[in-house]
C-alpha cells in the first residue's frame, strides 16, 4: 500500500543539519495494523506526517497506492490523502465552533458529497459509534474519550483506506484507551482498514500486527506479532 | 456549502466578538465618515449638471496683460453680446446676466426678491423648465417677468398667476410687468439662482451703456452650435477685439501693459460653464463658486480614513486569524483546499463588512445634520440611492472587502499544517507587515494632527493680528435694496447724532472684510506720474472716515467740510507715498485723472490692512470723489454695551427704512468672514485627525489584546523572576511607542511641505515651529501608550501562577 525508500528528514540550524529521520525504509501492506514506538523526539510523529503527506521528506522516495508521492504536485498530493487517509490526533483537533454532527460532516463537504448522501453517511456513523444523542453538542461539552470517538468517526466518514493515529490515547485514561484500541482492531479486522498508530504504551502496541521501534531517526527493530 | 460557510462564519465571529466588534466599530465609523465626505464631494462636483446643454455653454471673460501680471475679469460691456451674436455664426445663443434685489408687488402683497436681468436666449440655453408659459416667447415682451413657482405661491397664493400684472421696483423705479411664465423652482444644486427674470433692457443704465465698450457691467454666457469645437474660438476673436476694444487697449498700454508672447495686451477668452462652481479665478461668475482645494482635500481625508480603516481591518483580521491557525490545520487534514479555505474566511470578512456598512449608514443618518452644519454641506441621504453613488458604494465595498479581507485570508491559508497542529505558530507571526501598517496608520494620523495645529495657529494669527484700524467697535451697514448711499448716509448721520453711544459716522465705497451683503468691491486706478506708471486702490470715503475707523494719520489732515477744495483732495497711505517717491508728498499735486485737474495730497495715513491678510498692503488713495457711490455706512460706538448699541442703531435704521432689511455687522465679524475657507479647511483637518486617531487607537487596542494573549507566558515568567508591574508595562508598550515615533518622523517632511505650501497663500503668515511637530508626536505617543496600557497593565497585574498553569 505504501512504501518509503531511503527517506530522510533534517532541519538545518546554523549550517549544521539535524537529522530527525535518517534513511528510513518502510513498507506497509494493505490490512496491516502497525504500531510505531520509540522515545520522545525519536521522529515518530515526523514519520507519520510524512506518510500522511502533511509533511515532506528532505530526501528519498515515497510511494502511496503505487503513486510516486515525491513527484506529485501539492494539489495532487492533497487529493490523494483527502480520499484515502484519515487522521486521528492525540489532541483530538475537533473544530470547536462545529457540533459533533458538523465535525463529522466536514470532510464530506470538502469532497463535494451531495447533501442527501452526506446525511445518510453521518447518520450511519453516529449510529455505529453510539453517539446519536450527542450529535448537536459542541466538543467542549464532551469528555476526552468521547471527543476522540468523534475524531475517529470523522476520520472514518470518507471511508479511508488508511488511518494514521498519533498517540490517539495519549490524553485518555486507560479504560477509554482500551475502547479506542478495540475500535481500531475491529475496523482493521472487519473493514480491512489499514491502521498505523504511534503509541507509548506496550499494551496498546500489542493490538497491532507489527511493532516498529524508532530510535534517533532510524528503525531500530520491526517485530511482527 | 454556502450555508455551512455562513454558519461557521457566524459562530467564529461570535466567538471572537470582542475583536470583531472593535473591527466593526472602526470600519463603521470610517464608512459613516467616508459616506458623508464622498457625498459632499459628489455634490460639489455635480453642480449644474441638470442643464442638458451644459457642455455647449461657456462664459466669456477678459484678460488684461498688465505690467504686474494678467488680470482676469468676467465683466463685459453691454454691446459685446449683440456684436458677438451678429458676427459669429458659431454662437447659437448668448445671454447677458446680472442680478439685483427687487421689490415685487401685487395687490397689497410685497416681496423682496432676487432678480436676474437676462436676454431672451437665457431660457433656451439653460434648463429651467416652464410650468406655464411658452419657452419661445416668454421673454419676448419688454415688460414680461418670469417668476418661480415659490414666488407665484407667495404672491398669488392659489390664484392663477399667468398674465397678471405686477409692480416691480428696480433701482427705485416702479414699473408694471406682466407675468408671462412660471418656472419650476430652481434646484439647490444650481449656480444660477433667482426668483424673477426680466429682460436685460431693464438693467440700470442700460440705455446709457448701450454703446459703451469701456464700461463693463455684467457677465455673459454663450451657447455654441452643436458639434462646434470652441477650442479655436478665442483666436478667432482677435479681429473682433481689435475692432471693438481699441480704446481699452490704448488705456492699458498707457498703464504700462506689455504684450504677451502672442503679442496680445488684451483678449477675450471662454471658460466652460460646467466648471462654473469651481471658477474662483474668473473674477465673478453666477452663484458662489468654491475653491477646488476644499473638495479635493475632502477626498484626500476620506481616502486617509478609508486606508486607516482598511489597515485596521487587515491587522485585526490577521491577529485574529492567528488564533485560528489550528482550525486551518485541521481543515487541511480533512481535505480542505486553499480555495475553499479562502472562501470561508472571505465570507467572514464580507459579513463583518456588511454589518459595518449597516451600522455605518445608521451612524451616517445620525450624524448628517451636524455634518451639514459644520461643513456647510447640502447633501441628503437620498443621494445614496442615485445610481451613480450606488454603483460607487458597491465598488468601494468590494474594494474594501477585497483588500481588507483577502490578504488576511491568504495569510491564514498559508499556515504550515504540521506546525500549527503542533501548536507552533511562532514562525508565522505577522510582525513585519503589522508594524508597517501601524506605521502608515500613525503617519497619517500624525500628519493630520500637525495640519490641524498649524491651520489653527494661522487662523488664530489672522484673527489677532492688528489691522491698523478699529474692528471691534465699528459697525458696517451695507446700503442696498436700491437705496442711494449718499442720501442714506446723510439720514443716518442726522438720526444718530443724538445717540449718546455713537462716537462717529462715516461712509465708504469699499467694505472692511466681507459684510452680510456678501459682496466685495475694489477699484484700481492707474495713471502716469513722471516717468512711472502708478496704480492705486481707490476708496471713496466721507468725512470722519479716519476718526471712525481709528486709522492713524501720519502727516497732514483728514477731509474737513471747512476746506472747500476737499472734493478734489486725496489722502494716501504710506505705501502709496513710497510709490510716488517724491520728497514732500504731502501738499503735492498728483495727476490722478489724466484728463481732469490734478488732485492735492492733504494727508498720509499709516498703512492698514484694507484687504484680507492673504494680500499685502497695496497703495491706497482715499478720496471724496462723488463718482464713486457710498455703499457702506460705518458707525463707531463708544465701548461698553455693544449689543445694546447694535440694537439701537438697528432700530434707527428700521425707522428710516422700514422696507429695507438692516444688514449691519461688526467689522471683526466681517474680517473673520474673509477666512471662512480657512476655517472650513481647519474643520476638515480637525475632524479627520480625530477620526483617524480614534480608528487607529481601536486597531492598536485590538492588537495589544492579541500581543498580551501571545505573551502571557513570558509575562508570567518575568513576574516570577521579579519584574515589576511598571517594567512589564514598559516592555509591552515600548515596541509600539517606537513605531509611533517612526511614523511621526515619516509624517514630518510631508506635513511641513503641505503646510508650507498652504501658508504661501497668505501674505501674512506664521512660521512653522519645531515644537508643533514635537507636540503632535507627543500626542500620538501618549494616545498610543494609553491605549496599550489598558491591556498591558491588566496583564502585568495578573497572577503569574495562573498564566503559567494555563499553558
Ligand atoms: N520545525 C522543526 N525544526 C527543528 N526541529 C524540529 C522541527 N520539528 C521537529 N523537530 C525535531 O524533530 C525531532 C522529532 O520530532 P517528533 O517527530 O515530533 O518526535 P516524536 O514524535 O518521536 O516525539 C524532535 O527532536 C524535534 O525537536
Ligand atoms: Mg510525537
Amino acid at each position: 500500500m505504501l512504501s518509503l525508500k531511503q527517506i530522510s528528514k533534517y532541519y538545518s540550524s546554523g549550517g549544521a543539519k539535524t537529522y530527525v529521520l535518517n534513511r528510513v525504509d518502510l513498507d506497509v501492506d494493505q490490512g496491516e495494523f502497525v504500531s510505531i514506538m520509540g522515545p520522545s523526539g525519536s521522529g515518530k510523529s515526523t514519520l507519520l506526517n510524512i506518510i500522511g503527506m502533511l509533511d515532506q521528506p528532505s530526501e528519498g522516495y515515497q510511494y502511496f497506492l503505487n503513486e510516486p508521492v515525491h513527484q506529485l504536485k501539492d494539489k495532487q498530493r492533497s487529493a490523494l490523502y483527502k480520499q484515502n487517509i484519515g487522521f486521528v490526533f492525540q489532541a483530538y483537533h475537533l473544530i470547536d465552533e462545529l457540533t459533533v454532527y458538523e465535525n463529522i460532516e466536514t470532510p464530506l463537504l470538502y469532497q463535494d458529497v451531495k447533501s442527501a448522501e452526506r446525511k445518510a453517511l453521518v447518520a450511519d456513523i453516529l449510529d455505529r459509534f453510539n453517539i446519536v444523542g450527542k450529535k448537536d453538542l459542541f466538543p467542549e461539552q464532551l469528555s476526552g474519550g468521547q471527543q476522540q470517538l468523534v475524531g475517529i468517526a470523522r476520520a472514518l466518514i470518507s471511508k479511508p483506506k488508511l488511518i494514521l493515529a498519533d498517540e490517539p490515547t495519549g490524553n485518555l485514561n486507560s479504560k477509554q484507551g482500551e475502547e479506542i484500541m478495540e475500535l481500531f482492531k475491529k475496523l482493521n479486522k472487519e473493514d480491512g482498514v489499514t491502521v498505523i498508530q504511534v503509541t507509548h504504551s506496550e499494551k496498546n502496541a500489542q493490538y497491532g500486527s507489527r511493532i516498529i521501534n524508532l530510535l534517533d531517526g532510524k528503525i531500530d527493530s520491526s517485530i511482527i506479532l | 456549502m454556502l450555508k455551512n460557510y455562513i454558519k461557521t462564519a457566524w459562530r467564529n465571529l461570535w466567538k471572537g466578538r470582542v475583536f470583531n466588534l472593535l473591527n466593526l466599530v472602526g470600519l463603521a465609523v470610517a464608512i459613516a465618515c467616508c459616506t458623508l465626505i464622498f457625498l459632499t464631494v459628489f455634490y460639489e462636483f455635480t453642480y449644474d449638471r441638470f442643464h442638458t446643454k451644459l457642455d455647449n455653454i461657456y462664459q466669456i471673460y477678459t484678460v488684461s496683460n498688465r505690467a504686474e501680471g494678467a488680470e482676469v475679469t468676467s465683466s463685459v460691456p453691454e454691446p459685446l453680446t449683440p456684436a458677438l451674436k451678429a458676427e459669429y455664426p458659431a454662437v447659437k445663443y448668448m445671454t447677458r446676466s446680472a442680478d439685483a434685489g427687487a421689490l415685487i408687488k401685487y395687490g397689497n402683497k410685497e416681496l423682496d426678491e432676487n432678480l436676474h436681468f437676462v436676454d431672451e436666449d437665457f431660457l433656451k440655453m439653460f434648463t429651467f423648465p416652464l410650468i406655464e408659459g411658452n419657452k419661445n416667447n416668454v421673454l419676448s415682451g419688454l415688460n414680461n417677468v418670469v417668476i418661480t413657482q415659490a414666488t407665484a405661491k407667495a404672491l398669488f397664493g392659489e390664484e392663477p398667476a399667468l398674465n397678471k400684472t405686477v409692480l416691480l421696483n428696480i433701482n427705485n423705479v416702479q414699473q408694471p410687468f406682466i407675468v408671462s411664465g412660471i418656472l419650476e423652482d430652481i434646484s439647490r444644486h444650481s449656480s444660477i439662482e433667482f426668483d424673477l427674470l426680466v429682460r436685460f433692457e431693464h438693467y440700470p443704465n442700460y440705455a446709457a451703456n448701450i454703446n459703451a465698450w469701456e464700461n463693463r457691467t455684467h457677465i455673459a454666457m454663450i451657447e455654441f452650435n452643436n458639434g462646434y469645437d470652441p477650442a479655436s474660438f478665442t483666436s478667432q476673436l482677435t479681429p473682433f477685439v481689435k475692432k471693438h476694444f481699441a480704446p481699452s487697449i490704448e488705456i492699458l498700454k498707457k498703464d504700462g501693459a506689455k504684450p504677451n508672447e502672442k503679442g496680445d495686451i488684451f483678449w477675450l477668452d471662454i471658460a466652460p460653464f460646467s466648471n462654473n462652481h469651481f471658477a474662483t479665478n474668473l473674477g465673478g461668475v453666477e452663484g458662489n463658486p468654491v475653491n477646488k482645494t476644499y473638495p479635493v482635500s475632502l477626498i484626500v481625508i476620506g481616502c486617509f480614513i478609508l486606508i486607516i480603516a482598511c489597515i485596521n481591518f487587515i491587522n485585526l483580521s490577521v491577529a485574529r486569524g492567528f488564533t485560528r491557525s489550528r482550525e486551518v490545520g485541521v481543515r487541511k487534514t480533512l481535505g480542505a483546499s486553499k480555495g475553499q479555505l479562502l472562501i470561508q474566511f472571505w465570507i467572514e470578512t464580507i459579513m463583518v463588512c456588511l454589518a459595518s456598512m449597516v451600522v455605518g449608514l445608521l451612524l451616517c443618518m445620525a450624524l448628517i445634520n451636524q455634518f451639514k452644519a459644520i461643513f456647510k454641506s447640502r447633501i441628503s441621504l437620498s443621494m445614496l440611492l442615485d445610481p451613480v453613488t450606488l454603483f460607487g458604494i458597491i465598488i468601494l465595498f468590494l474594494l474594501v472587502t477585497a483588500i481588507a479581507g483577502f490578504y488576511p485570508a491568504l495569510m491564514m491559508v498559508r499556515y504550515k499544517t504540521v506546525a500549527v497542529l503542533k501548536g507552533n505558530t511562532a514562525s508565522t507571526k505577522p510582525g513585519k507587515l503589522r508594524n508597517t501598517l501601524l506605521v502608515v496608520q500613525f503617519s497619517l494620523s500624525t500628519l493630520l494632527i500637525i495640519c490641524t495645529i498649524i491651520t489653527w495657529q494661522q487662523i488664530n494669527y489672522l484673527q489677532n493680528k492688528p489691522l491698523g484700524y478699529n474692528k471691534t467697535e465699528v459697525l458696517s451697514i451695507p446700503v442696498s435694496g436700491g437705496l442711494i448711499g449718499e442720501k442714506a448716509l446723510k439720514l443716518m448721520r442726522n438720526e444718530l447724532k443724538n445717540h449718546a453711544e455713537v462716537a462717529s459716522v462715516t461712509g465708504a465705497y469699499m467694505n472692511m472684510g466681507r459684510g452680510n451683503d456678501g459682496s466685495s468691491r475694489s477699484s484700481i486706478l492707474g495713471f502716469n506720474f513722471g516717468d512711472k506708471e502708478i496704480r492705486t486702490h481707490i476708496q471713496r470715503v466721507d468725512y470722519d472716515y479716519l476718526k471712525t475707523l481709528d486709522i492713524k494719520l501720519l502727516e497732514g489732515r483728514e477731509f474737513n467740510p471747512d476746506f472747500a477744495g476737499d472734493s478734489t483732495a486725496v489722502i494716501i497711505n504710506e505705501t502709496m507715498a513710497r510709490q510716488l517717491g517724491t520728497k514732500n508728498v504731502l501738499g503735492s499735486f498728483v495727476p490722478m485723472y489724466d484728463s481732469v485737474a490734478k488732485v492735492q495730497v492733504v494727508g498720509i495715513v499709516k498703512d492698514y490692512n484694507f484687504r484680507s491678510l492673504h494680500e499685502d498692503i497695496a497703495p491706497l488713495t482715499l478720496t471724496m470723489d462723488k463718482h464713486y457711490e457710498i455703499n457702506y455706512i460705518f458707525v463707531k460706538v463708544k465701548p461698553g454695551n455693544l449689543v445694546a448699541s447694535y440694537d439701537a442703531i438697528k432700530k434707527s435704521w428700521n425707522r428710516q427704512y422700514p422696507n429695507t432689511e438692516f444688514e449691519g455687522s461688526w467689522i471683526n465679524e466681517n474680517t473673520e468672514r474673509q477666512y471662512l475657507n480657512e476655517r472650513r479647511l481647519s474643520g476638515i483637518f480637525v475632524s479627520g485627525a480625530v477620526i483617524a486617531i480614534v480608528i487607529s487607537c481601536i486597531g492598536l487596542l485590538a492588537i495589544s489584546i492579541m500581543i498580551v494573549l501571545q505573551r502571557t507566558k513570558e509575562i508570567g515568567i518575568r513576574k516570577v523572576l521579579g519584574s515589576s508591574v511598571g517594567g512589564i508595562v514598559l516592555l509591552l508598550s515600548m515596541d509600539f511607542v517606537k513605531l509611533v515615533l517612526l511614523a511621526s518622523v515619516i509624517a514630518f517632511p510631508i506635513a511641513w511641505w503641505l503646510m508650507n505650501n498652504w501658508l504661501q497663500s497668505f501674505a501674512y503668515r506664521i512660521t512653522i515651529q519645531w515644537w508643533v511637530f514635537a507636540l503632535a508626536t507627543l500626542l500620538a505617543i501618549l494616545l498610543a501608550f494609553i491605549t496599550i496600557s489598558f491591556q498591558s497593565v491588566k496583564a502585568a497585574l495578573a497572577n503569574p501562577v495562573k498564566s503559567l498553569r494555563s499553558e
